[in-house]
């Protein structure tokens, strides 16, 4: 067995495969299905200040290889959070990691600070790329300076380790990525969904009911490579790379790229057993190649 | 809810383009209720990833089950292509069927097309419970209008709609609602149908006061209440197919 924990700013995996906010609920969801207890960590469904009702369905739509989805960041609110999701969350052995958005800096902190009082938490992913969301989300991650000032006030708000989630939908991923990690994050994780779109020629519609909504799957695995690469040679803070990883070599392919941790998101509906098999999957490269950390992979891409 | 290895005992072309697959899956097979659904990974193909939803159609024996595939597209056009002793990866049974255990002694069911298939496997368990059952059914056309049979012989009385006029009425089931429950007084009638139809059938039965259950269709990701894909508007928030349904009172519904 090789050695396949990671360091994410000090909060430890036993390996490096994390489920993706917004695809695995809760956790209990898939609860049945595996023993979540085997992953390196869960990160749950993004939540906020209050309830949020969601987008208007038709909220999916099958693509080539991908699937385009306009939830909302549908929640009900960090309250019921707290009261219904936590209890199993806090019976995992599995660090658990917390996604919030908010529709202004202050709520971003808010959240932050209530949800670091809570020991059940090992770390806050600051969700500020929700290609969905009409107010906040992507608003504040497709700019350097939105996305520092609600980093920086986040920052002050929490002393777990802070994640910031970016998004793909923006000129110059790297020089967010660089904004974020001046403002204090510790941590990197990306891509969010490519924002996209599909139309329904014989009735003239578009399929989702939101119009846009944000492609996720094998489609946008390429992009999200490049992007982890590119993010990864402009800073220093460790990076999950996420973004159509299917299967171990998916996943490898991103490590290669510069990630110290990957998310597991489409994937999971497709297979659930999906995060257990990539898991085993690195393992057994790591094994073949005698390679004896996973960390010893990370960023190892050689360009001749 | 289980996730396993489905091995396809049969497979019959019941109408054009329309499949009977049996499924091989004693633990799916012993739990499932009318009304649940079976999320099947349809393919080993790149392209189209995610899993279909197919209502579980009937019991077969104790140990296996029956869907009914419609070929629509690329995934169903892959199932539809299975042989038996071929395999599918299924997650099961899933969501919330219709209720069977509430205290009615006569029920009227409703279908149209493709929603007749939960019917059969829940006419049975409630004429289980010596409930008087009655049914509406209907089909673009004879050739269409599945599982008569098996409904006649379960069902006191069957009316049927047709659009082509080949059997029976000529028109919709919603057409002839009414007059059947007028003629069989029900205390609950189960509906399972296009969703223009199922509409229809709640403003129907709330005109006559009989309350009413309706199987919902919706595109599913997850299939187990992670994703929020699914999520159809209820009386005062989004619901979610998959799990809170896929059979949802009109009440709940707001309709």
């Amino acid at each position: 067995m090789a050695d396949l924990s990671v360091d994410i700013a000090g909060l430890k995996l036993k390996n490096p495969v994390i489920t993706a906010s917004g695809t695995y609920g809760s956790g209990k969801e898939y609860g049945q299905l595996i023993d979540i207890n085997r992953l390196g960590a869960v990160c749950v469904k993004t939540v906020t200040l209050k309830p949020v009702a969601g987008n208007r369905p038709p909220r999916l739509w099958e693509t080539p290889s991908g699937m385009l989805n306009s939830i909302g960041l549908q929640n009900d609110g960090v309250d019921a959070f707290i009261a219904n999701d936590l209890p199993y969350l806090a019976a995992l052995d599995t660090p658990i990691i917390a996604s919030i958005a908010g529709t202004s800096v202050d709520d971003c902190s808010r959240l932050a600070k209530m949800l670091s009082a809570l020991p059940e938490i090992d770390a806050i992913e600051l969700n500020i790329s929700c290609p969905n969301a009409k107010a906040g989300g992507v608003i504040f991650g497709s700019d350097e300076k939105l996305a520092a000032d609600v980093v920086g006030k986040t920052r002050l708000a929490t002393t777990k380790p802070l994640i910031v989630k970016l998004t793909p939908n923006t000129g110059d991923i790297a020089a967010v990525a660089v904004a974020c990690e001046r403002a204090g994050a510790d941590a990197l994780s990306l891509i969010n969904t490519v924002l996209g779109m599909a139309v329904d020629i014989h009735t003239l519609r578009p399929q989702l009911g939101n119009v846009v909504g944000g492609l996720s799957g094998p489609a946008v695995k390429p992009i999200a490579v490049r992007m982890v690469w590119e993010v990864a040679r402009n800073v220093g803070v460790p990076i999950i790379g996420m973004g159509g990883i299917m299967t171990a070599a998916d996943a490898l392919e991103f490590i290669i790229a510069g990630a110290t941790a990957v998310a597991v998101g489409t994937a999971n509906f497709v297979d659930p057993q999906a995060p257990i098999k990539i898991i085993e999957g690195i393992n057994q490269y790591l094994e073949k190649k005698s390679i004896a950390t996973v960390s010893e992979l990370m960023g190892a891409l050689k360009i001749d | 809810m289980h996730q396993l290895t489905a091995r396809i005992v049969a497979k019959e072309e019941v109408s054009q383009d329309i499949f009977r697959i049996t499924l091989f899956a004693p633990a799916v097979a012993r739990e499932a209720q009318p009304g649940q659904f079976v999320h099947l990974y349809c393919g080993d193909h790149q392209s189209y990833i995610l899993r279909r939803p197919f209502s579980v159609h009937r019991l077969v024996g104790g140990d296996a089950f029956d869907v009914l595939v419609r070929v629509v597209g690329e995934g169903t056009r892959w199932l539809a292509g299975r042989r038996p002793k071929d395999s599918v990866d299924l997650i099961g049974p899933l969501g919330r069927g219709f209720n069977v255990d509430g205290q009615f002694s006569r029920a009227l069911l409703v279908a149209g097309g493709m929603g007749i298939a939960p019917m059969v496997f829940l006419a049975g368990k409630i004429a289980e419970n010596k409930v008087k059952v009655y049914t509406v059914m209907g089909a673009a056309g004879r050739a269409q209008l599945l599982d008569f049979m098996d409904l006649k012989r379960l069902t006191r009385r069957i009316a049927v709609a047709t659009d082509d006029g080949s059997q029976g009425y000529k028109g919709l089931v919603t057409d002839i609602l009414s007059k059947e429950i007028e003629e069989t007084q029900p205390e609950r009638i189960f509906a399972c149908g296009p969703a223009a139809m199922l509409r229809s059938v709640a403003g129907i039965s709330r005109r006559h006061g009989v309350p009413c259950e309706v199987s919902l269709e919706a595109r599913m990701a997850c299939g187990v209440g992670a994703c929020l894909g699914c999520a159809v508007q209820a009386r005062d928030a989004y619901l979610k197919v998959c799990s809170d349904g896929p059979v949802f009172t009109t009440d709940e519904l707001g309709w």
